[in-house]
């Protein structure tokens, strides 16, 4: 998966920072299993949209719903910026 | 095998119309794209013969549910925000002058006041609620003294759907000679908003949340006597041979090009509201009562505003144990379709006071609209939440 679109998202909390991914393909089950090697992985299969969420080292987390191409991520203030490049770049590579 | 959702599971079902209500007043959509689709008719600045006349439509529906107030007193602005700055920062808040609110405003009565105190001289002291958003009478009376020039109040809470009694916290401030301005953003449509039985000089309301017309229309009640300082002022189409703005209301305080889409569609949702709107509340509340009944069953669910919370304003603010709203809203909108809001609502005061400071709550807001198997499918989507995901 690569992501070919980023956004920053404002949320309710001043020098937060949330950002919005859509990726070149939809999540797929093994995609999301595979997230659990960054963190620990909350997986909602059994919901009418299944849902999952990565609780990502340094407490910044991931969001989305399988079959879409999209997911949320919040990061947090202390390290934010290192973070952030690491996840973008684990999905920058097309292969 | 890969395992691929199906994405369509049922319609969305949308809980967010204390932000925005959804879907409009019959009829609005359609007043809009009309008005839209043909060239513009204005007696006053085009020549035009046409009887019809949005504005003054909205005028008139808007004194009648305001108790039958005179019309003219009525300014059309575009938003509750814009109605608010027009008072706020028209009563001449003098350096020394004190102004007395709540901590359950929203932030376009929090900021406009921030920053004439910054800008200003001008004290303001902000009253605080039981955790059930009630602003205590006695503590209102104490703020008020030795003296107040403005008094600003929510009568009903963006938050909690609490409504605070207005007459009497009004009543304390006329016995201290300060004016009185309402906050009627979510109560207009929902409960009685009559200025005179209430005390209130001024009345700030919005035409895009429980009256259901469009967004970008609002207005902004002053009653007779009262002349608010201009601060914007401009084009007004009619008088332009006159130097400065004129001076008799409701144009004094209205300036550029109105709405004219959004005020069509604004005169359809009145008189719907004017017809139907009190059936549809009650309907409402009755739903209201059922979801928050439902919620307080839920032992991992902490429901906000107590008994304090009126069922017609039709706010539901939760949290579940051991998740962060903005998780629990997440959940309800990407796994059940359900939309929320999550967060802090604009009132970052009235968190503290009820106990959801630092990061909010998740707020479920009902509509005239609203159906009964939405409020089922909301309660069972929690229910399947709180069994999965609380700590």
């Amino acid at each position: 998966m690569r992501i070919v679109e980023t956004r920053k998202v404002e949320d309710c909390f001043d020098g937060s920072a949330v950002y919005a991914y859509r990726f070149d393909t939809p999540w797929t089950e093994r995609e999301i299993r595979a997230l659990g090697a960054l963190g620990k992985l909350e997986f909602f299969p059994d919901f009418p949209r299944p849902l999952f969420r990565l609780l990502g080292e340094g407490g910044w987390q991931m969001k989305g719903v399988l079959g879409e191409d999209v997911c949320k991520a919040i990061y947090p203030r202390a390290g934010r910026e290192s973070i952030r490049q690491r996840f973008e770049q684990e999905y920058s590579d097309p292969s | 095998m890969q395992r691929v959702h199906a994405s369509n599971i049922g319609d969305p079902i949308y809980l967010n119309n204390a932000a925005t209500s959804w879907p409009k007043a019959p009829g609005v959509p359609e007043a809009v794209a009309a008005w839209l689709a043909q060239p513009p008719h204005d007696a006053a600045r085009s020549g035009s013969i046409t009887p019809a006349d949005p504005a003054a439509d909205c005028r008139r529906l808007l004194a009648r549910l305001l108790g039958d107030v005179d019309p003219c007193r009525i300014a059309l602005t575009h938003s509750a925000t814009e109605s608010l700055n027009l008072a706020i920062l028209g009563v001449g808040l003098h350096d020394g002058a004190r102004v007395v609110t709540t901590c359950m405003e929203h932030n376009s009565v929090l900021r406009p006041l921030a920053h004439i105190a910054r800008t200003t001289g001008v004290e303001v002291r902000i009253v605080g609620a039981s955790q059930d958003g009630v602003v205590d009478a006695e503590d209102f009376a104490q703020a008020l003294r030795p003296s107040a020039d403005l008094v600003v109040v929510n009568h009903a809470s963006n938050v909690t759907g609490t409504v605070q009694d207005v007459g009497l916290l009004f009543a304390l401030a006329h016995d201290v000679g300060a004016l009185t301005l309402l906050d009627a953003s979510q109560s207009a449509g929902n409960v009685p908003v009559i200025p005179a039985a209430m005390g209130a000089d001024m009345v700030a309301i919005n035409g895009h949340k429980s009256l259901h017309g469009p967004p970008g229309v609002g207005a902004l009640y002053v009653r007779e006597g009262l002349d608010l300082q201009q601060w914007m002022v401009g084009g007004t189409g009619v008088r332009s041979s006159l130097r400065l703005h004129p001076a008799e209301m409701p144009i004094r305080l209205e300036a550029g090009t109105p709405n004219g889409a959004g005020l069509a569609g604004w005169a359809v949702a009145l008189r719907w509201h004017a017809r139907e709107g009190h059936a549809h509340v009650q309907r409402k509340a009755a739903l209201t009562a059922t979801l928050r009944r439902a919620l307080h069953d839920l032992p991992e669910v902490r429901v906000y505003g107590g008994h304090a919370a009126d069922d017609r304003v039709g706010i539901v603010s939760v949290n579940l144990r051991g998740v962060q709203p903005e998780d629990l809203g997440f959940a309800l909108e990407a796994g059940f379709r359900i939309t929320c809001r999550t967060g802090l609502h604009c009132a970052p005061l009235a968190h503290e006071a009820i106990g959801s400071a630092p990061d909010g709550t998740v707020r479920l807001s009902l509509s005239s609209f609203t159906r009964p198997e939405e409020v089922d499918a909301a309660v069972s989507a929690l229910r399947r939440l709180s069994a999965r995901m609380a700590a």
